[in-house]
């Protein structure tokens, strides 16, 4: 079995012009990009634009990438990051009145943490196997119990909790520092 | 909410590792589902650049009678445009100058956009001036330029209201112009995001 390529040897690979390293970075990242993009934007149209965005100045700025300064993963949220945000600035809605109370809504640093967090949670639930992806997702966000979700796939309920508990610990150990 | 107990099995588990594993669960219920990928994104890109449109872009015309006096219309436009555009005493300096006129040539509003040379980064200033377009009652309502593809509106450029004869606005977008792109300015109602009538084109 070939050993996998990190996200920074992708990066300097794309660099050279290797598309099978830009396509491979497309599918290990087209999901958190779009669910940043999605998060910051509030519109599928937009978010879908700034992923293609995102994808194009990767390829173009791919060189700018220096391995010694860090991994590929925060190098790659920052171009994605900036791409949503030249996004967001093009949106010209007409001027609203300052509202008198405070928004509710979390402010600036709070966000880009939750932005960063889902970001790396949603890049390491795309390396788990199928089966514990799946798991997760109907246990996290379909709102079916364990015996629900063991009667949806058709397992045994202990199964369905090994799997979850086995595909924590692998986030576990793919969020590291996160967590630490 | 999911609830870490009613999910994970921890017989066995030692307190640091179940530790671990709660930071886990709330680190998936802050982060919330990843988004399933639209059909349009579900295969790479062509990573190769897009390429700049040359300028002035100006659209197809029939040919005949209709294009003699359509082009008759748009060079019309053009000196005009051209005038207007370069009669103003600025500091601008625009490396291309495309002039906007009435759809189908009606009426006598038209408008220059100037744009300059774009920065490190990519954001292109740009310099409207709008001749002749109505000063809009409603407060609230405005004017809007737009990037177009495919003769659509798809990118808003900037927004502005009109006063006196010639207005001159600026704006400053970073997008990159492909080819077929374009400009319109429509007419925005009050309170209405989406691109409205168009009262100007490329």
């Amino acid at each position: 079995m070939l050993p996998v390529a990190s996200d920074g040897e992708l990066i300097q690979r794309t660099a050279g012009g290797d598309r099978s390293a830009f396509e491979d970075l497309y599918r290990r990242y087209a999901r958190s990009v779009f669910g940043l993009a999605l998060r910051r934007l509030g519109d599928r149209g937009r978010a879908e634009d700034a992923v293609q965005e995102t994808f194009a100045s990767i390829w173009r700025s791919a060189a700018s990438y220096r391995p010694e300064r860090g991994a590929g993963a925060p190098w790659l949220y920052a171009v994605a990051r900036n791409a949503i945000v030249d996004r967001a600035r093009t949106r010209t809605d007409t001027p609203a009145d300052v509202p008198d109370e405070p928004s509710p809504d979390v402010g600036p640093a709070e966000r880009a943490e939750l932005s960063w967090v889902s970001w790396r949670v949603h890049r390491a639930l795309e390396e788990l196997p199928e089966r514990e992806r799946e798991v997760i997702a109907l246990a996290y966000w379909s709102g079916l119990s364990q015996s629900e979700v063991a009667e949806f796939l058709g397992i045994p309920l202990g199964t369905v909790k090994t799997r979850t508990r086995t595909a924590l610990q692998r986030l576990a150990e793919l969020l590291g520092d996160e967590i630490e | 909410m999911t609830r870490f107990d009613d999910i994970v099995d921890t017989d066995g588990l030692d307190p640091a590792e179940e530790l671990r594993l709660r930071k886990v669960h709330d680190l998936l219920l802050e982060a919330g589902p990843p988004p399933e990928l639209p059909p349009a994104l579900r295969e790479p890109p062509s990573p190769h650049p897009a390429q700049v449109i040359p300028f002035p872009k100006l659209p197809p015309r029939r040919f005949g009678s209709v294009a003699v006096v359509a082009a008759a219309a748009v060079l019309a436009a053009f000196a005009a445009g051209y005038f207007l555009g370069h009669s103003k005493k600025t500091t601008f300096t625009a490396e291309r100058v495309v002039v906007l006129h009435r759809p189908n040539a009606a009426g006598s509003a038209l408008a220059t956009l100037r744009i300059a040379k774009a920065d490190a980064v990519g954001n292109w200033p740009m310099q409207l001036v709008v001749r002749g377009l109505p000063q809009q009652r409603a407060r609230t309502a405005f004017y809007e330029l737009w990037l177009t593809h495919g003769g659509r509106p798809v990118e808003p450029c900037g927004t502005f209201r009109v006063h006196g004869n010639d207005t001159t606005v600026s704006f400053t977008v970073p997008y990159e112009f492909h080819r077929g792109d374009g400009w319109v300015v429509t007419s925005q109602p009050s309170g209405d995001t989406t691109p409205g009538a168009v009262v100007l084109t490329t």
